[in-house]
């Protein structure tokens, strides 16, 4: 099989002297797919690129979460993940946090939404952090999901869709690697826009000319 | 249902500046009910069956008629049940297990719609008084949920009666037995429509969906009969109505009620 194939779980890729990477396996000699999605061939490094699923935490990540829940000494944030995300007390309040002094839900309230960045990936569920330039708790914007799969799709080429989108609709996006993306505009006709164009990046499933129609929605009624 | 979901806040905001605005999230009108589809005999093998997608709330409703011993104080009259059933595949935070009090509620809510309408002519279903009667029992289960389940239970659960047809029995030797090959269509009187209508702040909105759900500070399903009239109520949610706010809702159901009834006698002629 060439690059860039669809392959669905137990297809085999390559055979031969590869590594498997992200969502394949080596079964004696044949690079089997684990996943439906796009396989890539990198040197001697298989990738398969999923075409949905949730998203896997990696380490500096940057990602937009939602308080769920908290306890004494840390706040469950849903990062769109298997795992949900842990904040501890401590990385707001402090290493002098007192679970007797300080109330946690005075900071983050169920629902709230914040900015963060995967801290830790231990054995149990990843540590976010919210300190940091530019994290923390998101007041204000407009939240659109889409497929973690696809955030490549969006960041690509050094962010030059964003850039465009961005340039084009005078709005600011926030593109966490879990698939949850912030934008803000003050003019809700340039909202709409790149609100459109972040979602239609999430729906194509597999096309070139990406470009040529996000380019087509930021014209419209120009 | 309450709780199935939290909704960041993001949403909770955008929802209420919209409303200001006199619009709602998903671009209806305030007192518009998402687009209703109903199939009818999805399940073969059932007595009667239906399938109700309300926007993206769906929920498959399947009759089952047997004979069964009547209630002490309603000799004279059949049976009539209704259960509801949120399936871990409707949302990611459904869960199997008994029944939480959100769901019985939603299965009480319906059930009363239906009951308290007088939609299906119980008198009929005595095969000996006191003793014997025929039972008709309505499951409803929900397959993918985004709000409203009341209303989508009870049309689905409505249309699955409708289409339901019941299988004669005869008493022998003080036992009911099946006559093979004989049925009847269900003696049907009326035909109830639930709508439920949610309050946030000062606006009434008619079937909320999940994201607005959320966000509901008071909420009321009123079902109406075929005269328009109403025959069941429920309120629920932490706050209130106004008198006027009651009224409102009254009159929004009989409108809404009308509409979404012609859905239903659509989906279900000549089912039968």
């Amino acid at each position: 099989m060439s690059q860039d194939q669809f392959v669905l779980p137990g297809d085999i890729i390559v055979t031969g002297d590869y590594q498997p990477e992200q969502n394949v396996i080596l079964d004696g000699d044949r690079l089997m797919s684990t996943a439906i999605g796009f396989s890539e061939i990198k040197d001697d490094l298989v990738t398969v690129t999923p075409l949905t699923g949730l998203y896997i935490p990696k380490t500096d990540d940057l990602v937009v979460g939602k308080i769920v829940s908290h306890n004494a000494l840390s706040w469950e944030v849903n990062i769109n993940s298997y795992y949900p995300g842990i904040l501890t007390a401590s990385d707001i309040f402090g290493k002098d946090y007192s679970p007797s002094r300080d109330d946690l839900s005075l900071k983050l309230n169920t629902g709230d939404i914040v900015l963060a960045r995967i801290a830790n990936l231990g054995s149990r569920d990843p540590l976010i952090t919210i300190t940091g330039e530019n994290l923390g708790k998101i007041d204000s914007g407009e939240l659109v999901k889409i497929s973690p799969a696809k955030i490549p799709r969006l960041t690509e080429k050094n962010g030059s869709m964003i850039q465009t989108i961005e340039e084009s609709t005078n709005a600011t996006i926030t593109v966490g690697q879990n698939g949850l993306i912030i934008l803000k505009c003050d003019n809700s006709a340039g909202l709409k826009k790149a609100i459109a164009s972040v979602k239609m990046i999430g729906m194509i499933q597999y096309e070139v000319n990406i470009e040529d129609k996000i380019q087509n929605i930021l014209d419209e009624s120009n | 249902m309450t709780n199935l979901s939290i909704i960041d806040k993001l949403k909770r905001s955008k929802i209420l500046d919209l409303l200001q605005e006199g619009k709602r999230i998903d671009g209806r009108a305030l007192d518009e009910s998402r687009p209703l589809v109903i199939d009818t005999g999805v399940i073969p093998h059932a007595n009667g069956s239906a399938r109700a997608r309300l926007g993206d709330t769906e929920i498959v409703s399947g009759i089952k008629v047997q004979p069964d011993r009547p209630f002490p104080d309603m000799g004279d009259k059949g049976i009539f049940m209704c259960t509801a059933e949120i399936l871990p595949l409707a949302h990611p935070s459904a869960e199997t297990g008994p029944p939480q009090p959100p769901v019985i509620e939603l299965a009480r809510v319906v059930d009363r719609g239906i009951r308290e309408s007088g939609m299906i002519d119980l008198s009929q279903f005595v095969l000996e008084k006191d003793k014997a009667v025929i039972g008709l029992f309505a499951d409803c289960v929900v397959t993918d949920h985004d709000g409203n389940l009341f209303d989508a239970c009870s049309y689905a659960a409505v249309a699955a009666i409708i289409t339901s047809t019941v299988p004669k029995w005869e008493m022998k030797d003080d036992k009911p037995t099946l006559i093979e090959d004989q049925e009847s269509p269900t003696p049907i009187t009326t035909i109830p429509v639930s709508v439920t209508m949610g309050r946030i702040g000062e606006f009434i909105i008619v079937d909320p969906n999940l994201d607005e759900w959320e966000c509901l500070d008071a909420r009321i399903t009123i079902t109406t009969n075929s005269d328009g009239n109403i025959v069941a109520l429920q309120k629920g949610g932490d706050d209130g109505f106004s008198v006027e706010q009651l009224v409102k809702c009254s009159e929004l159901s009989i409108v809404s009620g009308k509409k979404i009834r012609e859905i239903i006698k659509q989906a279900t002629e000549g089912t039968q």
